[in-house]
């Protein structure tokens, strides 16, 4: 471990690293394992004591299980930096991590033989696609809820889009072998309960089998062409883009193909779901009338400026940010500087691929002196438009996706 | 005649002295077996038990005083808690699985907290809080309740700067 963790300060002392990251192309493959798959290390000005391979920008919500998210402003860039990328952890991540050791089992009661690999072997059996996905916590967005809902207390950062390197998940599965009365897949991580009790799961979550065989979703050992980050995962992690972060399992030991909807730990309940049908704030929705959340809704934030800018009198300035809509596209952005009275539409780019979220820009020139709130608004494909005040709301917080606002001011 | 008992005798003696020797080679590569190469050998298999959290409560039953270099304008700065009755019990019961952030950042009214309690017991082991319920419900209730904040906000804590 020390003899790793030299080579990475090593690394990130001289400019071995930032030049490997300019040249860019240091995608972890077969021919490299193991040694691109060592845990991200860091670069001096990125250090966070408390939060291995994390900036210490990012707004620490939890200690114990991380939490942490990434202010708005720094998630300008269209690719997240692995340092700035979100975390949420439900408990302990695995300590000692041998990538020569991991394995990944495939079981179920829908597979026709359950079977094991081992990440070099996932890496020589299967085609290696790189995809760009945006992921975002189910709770991004909680904190605004009213009355408050339990959890940690999310803003607007729960949210990243960065390029994860792996297998298909359907190529494995299709490998493995499974039967026709599959409905859904569940993860099983190395992570540990917060209570200590090493036989409690601390999180088992999926998706239906139609959202596992998608081109997109992902067992991935890479992110941003480097080893998956400790707190995001770290060596396998199952990536599927748009849904709940929490359908993404880290730290990735098993999937089990089941005949049922999964059963795992925060499946059932309460968690990760929300009322059937509109309530009003403050309801207690009983268990049966909740529905598991699939796709995240339509959202925007703006990245660039940060809020609190002041104008000079007659200057214009770019506002820019990204926008995403779960399993759809974003088909129109715009913004507002007069509280919603008028709408000017941004120039919207094309997602670098699927479920990778979409970058706009707009140039704004406020009209005179005085205080301007920029309201941002995302469309997706089918017409569905975030909301300006806070949507349905919902026992546990899930899916805030109001309008962001920042505050400028021409002086 | 008295040639052969004293054959028997020094053979009797060797017998003895041989005997005596594996004894002790026998006794000797049983310690070393047992204490080197398999120390736990002769201990009885535990027994599978399954888990079973800290039910006596609170890891200190005692009161302890908060030190008061650690308190700023009524906040525990190490945790974050407000300074209030109860506030110790909240830190070693609270603390005792999850970060005290948890805690400060969020709201609920006395039913909300006690919803919280109870699916913290139903789902994530926490014991049975005994007598401290009562006085962790009524800490919580009065310093972390919910204000009303309307549909949304105002943009609060703005740090303006030039662009």
């Amino acid at each position: 471990m020390s003899k790793k963790d030299n080579r990475r300060t090593f690394l990130s002392k001289t400019a071995i690293a930032t030049l490997a990251a300019l040249v860019g192309s240091k995608v972890v493959f077969a021919e490299n394992f193991p040694d691109e798959l060592e845990p991200v290390g860091l670069q001096p000005d990125q250090v966070n004591d408390k939060l291995p391979g994390k900036s210490d920008q990012l707004k620490i919500l939890n200690s114990k299980p991380w939490s942490a998210e990434t202010p708005p402003h720094l998630l300008d860039d269209e690719v997240t930096p692995a340092h700035l990328m979100f975390v949420r952890n439900n408990g302990i991540p695995p300590e000692e991590i041998d990538v020569h050791k991991w394995t990944l089992t495939i079981d179920g009661e829908s597979v026709v033989k359950p079977m094991t690999f081992g990440i070099k072997e996932l890496m020589d059996n299967f085609e290696h696609y790189s995809k760009h996905l945006t992921i975002e916590c189910g709770g991004n967005g909680r904190a605004e809820f009213n009355p408050p809902a339990k959890g940690n207390q999310w803003g607007l950062g729960g949210v990243a889009c960065t390029k994860w390197t792996g297998v298909r998940l359907r190529d494995v599965l299709n490998k493995v072998g499974m039967k026709g009365d599959a409905v859904y897949i569940g993860y099983y991580g190395a992570d540990t309960h917060l209570s200590g009790d090493p036989d409690k799961v601390v999180i088992s979550r999926g998706v239906p089998i139609k959202k596992a065989l998608e081109d997109e979703t992902l067992i991935a050992w890479a992110m941003n062409n480097e080893a998956i980050p400790v707190m995001n995962g770290y060596p396998l992690r199952l990536v599927c883009g748009g849904w709940p972060a929490s359908t993404s399992g880290k730290w990735l030991t098993r999937i089990s193909v089941r005949n049922k909807e999964h059963d795992g730990a925060k499946m059932e309940g309460q968690s990760y779901r929300v009322p059937k049908f509109p309530v009003p704030p403050g309801t207690k929705v009983p268990d049966d009338q909740m529905k598991i959340i699939e796709s995240m809704p339509v959202k925007s934030i703006i990245t660039y400026p940060k809020t609190g800018a002041v104008i000079p009198k007659g200057g214009s300035f770019e506002v820019r940010g990204h926008a995403w809509a779960g399993d759809l596209k974003v088909k129109k952005m715009e913004i507002s500087i007069d509280f919603g009275v008028n709408w000017r539409s941004c120039e919207l780019k094309e997602p670098i691929n699927r479920l990778a979220w979409q970058s706009w820009k707009i140039d704004v020139k406020l009209p005179e002196f005085g205080y301007y709130e920029i309201w941002a608004r995302a469309t997706d494909e089918k017409g569905v438009a975030q909301p300006m005040v806070l949507p349905g709301w919902n026992p546990k917080g899930y899916l805030n996706n109001a309008s962001h606002r920042i505050a400028v001011r021409q002086g | 005649m008295e040639e052969l008992p004293k054959k028997e005798l020094v053979l009797k003696q060797a017998k003895l002295a041989i005997n005596f020797g594996a004894g002790v080679l026998a006794f000797a590569s049983i310690w070393v077996f047992q204490f080197t190469i398999f120390p736990d050998f002769f201990k009885p298999e535990p027994a599978i038990v399954e888990f079973v959290p800290d039910t006596t409560g609170p890891v200190f039953e005692t009161y302890f005083e908060l030190d008061s270099a650690d308190i700023e304008n009524g906040i525990h700065v190490p945790t974050g808690l407000i300074v209030d009755d109860g506030c110790q019990d909240v830190m070693v019961t609270c603390g005792a699985c999850h970060s005290l952030d948890l805690v400060t950042q969020n709201r609920a009214t006395r039913d909300g907290w006690k919803e919280i309690i109870v699916w913290m017991q139903e789902t994530q082991k926490l014991w049975d809080l005994g007598e401290k319920e009562v006085v962790i419900l009524d800490y919580l209730a009065k310093n972390y309740a919910p204000e009303n904040t309307g549909r949304r906000k105002n943009i609060e804590n703005i740090e303006w700067y030039n662009l």
